[in-house]
């Protein structure tokens, strides 16, 4: 399988803080990468760089072969659109946008016409376990609800990777379980490669590799025999 | 135990940091123009009574003739069309001295005249044959004195004149409807008359229309104001909920900072009124500038203001913590939008026919007031329920993300909305009303005439020998024809016995043949247009100017709380702003619905009730066949579109705040 997305010797310093200290991960097609690690420890600022967020202060992030790392805000920006999916821990659904609509919204801003990119939306809902809530606002949704529902957003663009930032972090055990369970499952069958964050080694279990970071370093890596 | 929230809230205050205090500022400087747009108004309002009251002592009350002590006969002539009262005074021999009049240090002796400031400049200015002919000749005039005068831009004469004089006998007395308001004799015993001037008598009312209409936008600034304090302190004061804070002290202490704030701000806004009374006083109004004393509201009224402000900042901050502490993940968590109904636009329809219904010419303040309230709370139950109409409407239509954004706000909060236009909305109608219509109805007009009443045919025929002679005299190029009853459209007298002389050549020939004709008028000035229409010119001068200056406040007062209004909903909204950006969303698209969601109801309600208001002066005009004030509709246009231009401007001036608040990712992301 050919790798999709590579970061070699990553270094990212806050003032005197090093927030990454040399860091090389790769993620393959379908693959799906859990980091763990302390609080603090660079996680969330790995996760950020890989998807062209912010920009390492050394080394260097490729997209299938070519560098992401030095191109332009506004392309960064277009590439984050078209070719990546989010999924965060709450709060980034449009509260007043309908469940279908907030799963539109990426497609319409790359110009899919409005009831096409509606219908693409909503073929999502069932495999998310969504049937009926199309029409629901966020504030109508529970929290696992949500984040299936920013789930959806994040895949309907067909993206090459979703980036997940501790996507079950508001979430009681069971409701966590069944979200990454979906998260995994549904971003493998589109073909996407998942890059997660989290605190909880039973969510990381769902994933093929464990890369655990202590003080902006990789000081273990796990690769799972399941998959 | 002392409590522990202010010295808290104090420290909180100076620690948040460079943001912190801009947001503070910003709602401080909100305060502040509100506190300074009502101490205006206010002003406008007391001090256009207190004129109103130095002018009464010109409309003579009349005691019974045998106690009289003195004879007053008050008229009006013009010139250059600006109004000049004329107050001839008449001591009687045999009776005890009459006090002297307000302005003046003794009453006037037979053949002294005595002049405000501003008529003694213009005396000084003219041409004795345009103005200085009309009074009696004298060596040097007096002056009367502030006392006795409503502005300092007043034109007024005191003559004192022999009891035989024509100018106080019975013939100038004037009985015609022209000379209601601007002529009048009586004998007196001193100068104690409760009338204003006509000149002044309709400032105040018109003046507090414009005060009631700000009255509402101010409102809502304030409370945008408080808005944004709130929501730049929610995610401080969730921290400190989690440190064990009670919600009561969390509520204490943004009551404590928000009142802090407004309180700084209303009272800047106040320090600026005071500093800028003497700049204020020299804004025209009426019969012009103003002496400063009469801008002055006094402690009560200023105290009033910077309580009314604190308190509407402190109570806007705290209910808007209230929501969000009932929502631990936002504000705009709130499961389902209220649906606004129907019934709204009935209840509007009924108000709107009910006032149309009761409004008459003649209200007294609480009427117009009662009325206004009225107007505006049918507006208040509209407003939001047009936008919510017009949310659904856009979002069943909108195929750019950025206007569905938009109408999806707009429905989900269209009180909201509302609010950020209704000042707009209101003052647009008013000013769409008045700046259109003339009031003026029905005559024709004949500037170029000059006329002398006279008391029948035979004294016409001399009457008109002997104009002609005086203005061949003067040099005033004039046909001159006697008028009476059937030339009730020909002439400026309306039907009246006398004689017209049409003059060619501008106000300088109007003048000139009203000073050289002032000699056959038996004791009173020639009347021309500038008299006959006195009192329709006074009410529509003044509705005008302060429906203007209503237009142009509101627009300001508008666009501060739009700015202010699209900041807080920036702070309000930063995570999901935040996240959005992170996945790629454009921030132009999120700019532009920020945009459209105040444009769409401000184009829609305010463009609308503007041109409601047009459309209303303009069948009122074609009712009464009068034209169409195409001057005043230009004003309007220009004023509406600086006014929608610098409202943009405003929420424009929050795009640096969006791109900051959504720049940083390791404080949205988690
Ligand atoms: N914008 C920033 N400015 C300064 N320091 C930062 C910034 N962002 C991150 N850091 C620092 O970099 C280090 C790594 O932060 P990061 O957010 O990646 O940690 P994390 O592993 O995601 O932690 P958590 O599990 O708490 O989310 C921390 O020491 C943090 O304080
Ligand atoms: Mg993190």
């Amino acid at each position: 399988m050919s790798t999709v997305l590579a970061g070699h010797g990553l270094v990212k310093k806050y003032g005197s803080t090093t927030a990454l200290a040399g860091v090389d991960v790769e993620v393959r097609e379908r693959d799906s990468l859990a980091i763990m690690g302390p609080s603090g420890s660079g996680k969330s600022t790995l996760l950020h760089t890989l998807a062209g967020i912010i920009r390492p202060d050394g080394g260097r992030v490729l997209l299938r072969g070519a560098r992401i790392d030095d191109l332009g805000e506004n392309k960064l920006s277009a590439l984050r659109r078209k070719r990546f999916g989010f999924v965060f821990q709450f709060g980034q659904l449009l509260p007043e946008l309908p469940a279908e609509e907030n799963v539109a919204l990426p497609l319409m801003l790359e110009g899919t016409p409005r009831r096409q990119a509606v219908e693409r939306a909503r073929r999502w809902f069932a495999p998310l376990g969504l049937d009926g809530l199309e029409g629901r606002r966020p504030g109508q949704l529970s929290g696992g609800q949500a984040q299936r529902v920013a789930i959806a957003r994040a895949l309907v663009i067909e993206p090459d990777v979703v980036f997940a930032d501790e996507p079950t972090g508001a979430l009681d055990q069971n409701t966590s379980t069944e979200v990454v369970r979906l998260l995994t499952s549904v971003t493998r069958e589109q073909g996407a490669a998942l890059v997660m964050v989290t605190h909880d080694a039973d969510v990381a279990a769902h994933c093929d590799r464990v890369l655990q970071v202590r003080d902006g370093r990789i000081s273990s890596h796990h690769q799972y025999t399941v998959a | 135990m002392r409590s522990p929230v202010l010295p808290l809230t104090w420290h909180l205050a100076r620690s948040s940091g460079r943001r912190g205090l801009q947001s503070r500022l910003l709602a401080a400087s909100a305060a502040a123009v509100g506190a300074f747009v009502m101490l205006v108004m206010i002003a406008a309002c007391l001090g256009s009574g207190a004129r109103a009251d130095r002018t009464a002592w010109r409309v003579p009350d009349a005691v019974p003739g045998r106690s009289a002590t003195a004879v007053q006969a008050t008229t009006t002539t013009y010139v250059r069309h600006q109004p000049v009262t004329v107050v001839n005074l008449a001591q009687r021999p045999d009776r005890e001295p009459t006090p002297a009049p307000p302005g003046l240090s003794a009453f006037p002796k037979r053949g002294e005249v005595y002049v405000s400031p501003a008529l003694a400049e213009l005396l000084h200015r003219l041409p004795a044959n345009q103005l200085a002919d009309r009074f009696p000749e004298v060596k040097s005039y007096g002056t009367v004195g502030a006392a006795g005068l409503a502005s300092p831009d007043e034109l007024v004469a005191v003559i004192g004149r022999a009891p035989g004089d024509p100018a106080v006998s019975e013939s100038a007395a004037g009985g015609s409807w022209y000379d209601e308001g601007q002529t009048a004799r009586a004998g007196i015993t001193g100068f104690s008359g409760s009338k204003p001037s006509m000149f002044t008598g309709s400032d105040q009312q018109t003046a507090l229309l414009g005060a009631v209409l700000l009255v509402v936008p101010v409102v809502v600034l304030a409370a945008a104001a408080g808005r944004l304090g709130a929501a730049r302190r929610e995610q401080r004061l969730a921290a400190l909920r989690l440190a064990g804070a009670t919600p009561r002290q969390i509520l204490a202490m943004t009551a404590a900072e928000a009142a802090g704030v407004g309180a700084a701000g209303a009272l800047a806004g106040a320090l600026a009124y005071v500093a800028l009374l003497p700049a204020l006083a020299r804004i025209p109004y009426g019969v012009g500038s103003w002496y400063t004393g009469e801008l002055w509201v006094g402690v009560p009224w200023l105290a009033a203001v910077v309580l009314g402000v604190t308190v509407l900042l402190t109570v806007s901050a705290v209910t808007m913590l209230r929501q969000v502490a009932t929502s631990p993940l936002g504000v705009a968590q709130q499961a389902d939008p209220r649906r606004t109904r129907m019934i709204r636009l009935v209840l509007f329809a009924a108000a709107l026919g009910y006032i149309f219904l009761t409004a008459q010419d003649h209200m007294t303040n609480r009427q117009m007031i009662v009325l206004l309230v009225l107007f505006y709370a049918a507006f208040w139950l509209f407003g939001p329920w047009v936008v919510d109409r017009l949310g659904r409407i856009a979002g069943r239509f909108a195929r750019r993300p950025a206007t569905l954004l938009a109408a999806r706000r707009l429905t989900d909060d269209p009180r909201g909305a509302w609010r950020t236009v209704s000042g707009l909305v209101l003052a647009g109608f008013v000013a769409g009303f008045f700046s259109v219509s003339r009031l003026d109805i029905g005559f024709t007009e004949h500037p170029d005439q000059v006329a002398v009443l006279t008391d029948g045919g035979a004294d016409a025929r001399h009457t008109a020998a002997e104009t002609r002679t005086l203005l061949d005299r003067a040099g005033v190029k004039a046909t001159v024809s006697t008028v009476g009853e059937d030339d009730f459209e020909d002439s400026v007298l309306l039907g009246d016995t006398g004689v017209v002389a049409r003059v060619s050549g501008g106000p300088e020939q109007i003048d000139a043949a009203t000073t050289a004709l002032t000699a056959v008028g038996k004791g009173r000035f020639p009347v021309s247009q500038d008299y006959v229409s006195a009192s329709d010119d006074t009410v529509t001068d003044r509705i005008a100017t302060v429906s203007t200056a209503t237009l142009i406040l509101s627009f300001l007062v508008a666009t501060a709380s739009a700015g202010l209004t699209a900041a807080a909903n920036v702070l309000d909204r930063r995570r999901v702003y935040g996240l959005l950006r992170l996945s790629g969303t454009p921030l132009r698209v999120l700019d532009r619905a920020r945009v459209r969601e105040t444009v769409l109801p401000l184009v829609v309600l305010a463009g609308g009730t503007t041109a409601m208001g047009v459309f209303g002066a303009y069948q009122l005009n074609k009712a009464a066949g009068a034209t169409v004030n195409s001057s005043g509709a230009f004003q309007l246009a220009v004023c509406v579109t600086i006014g929608a231009l610098a409202i943009l401007a405003a929420i424009g001036g929050s795009r640096p705040l969006l791109r900051r608040v959504t720049a940083n990712p390791t404080q949205t992301a988690d």
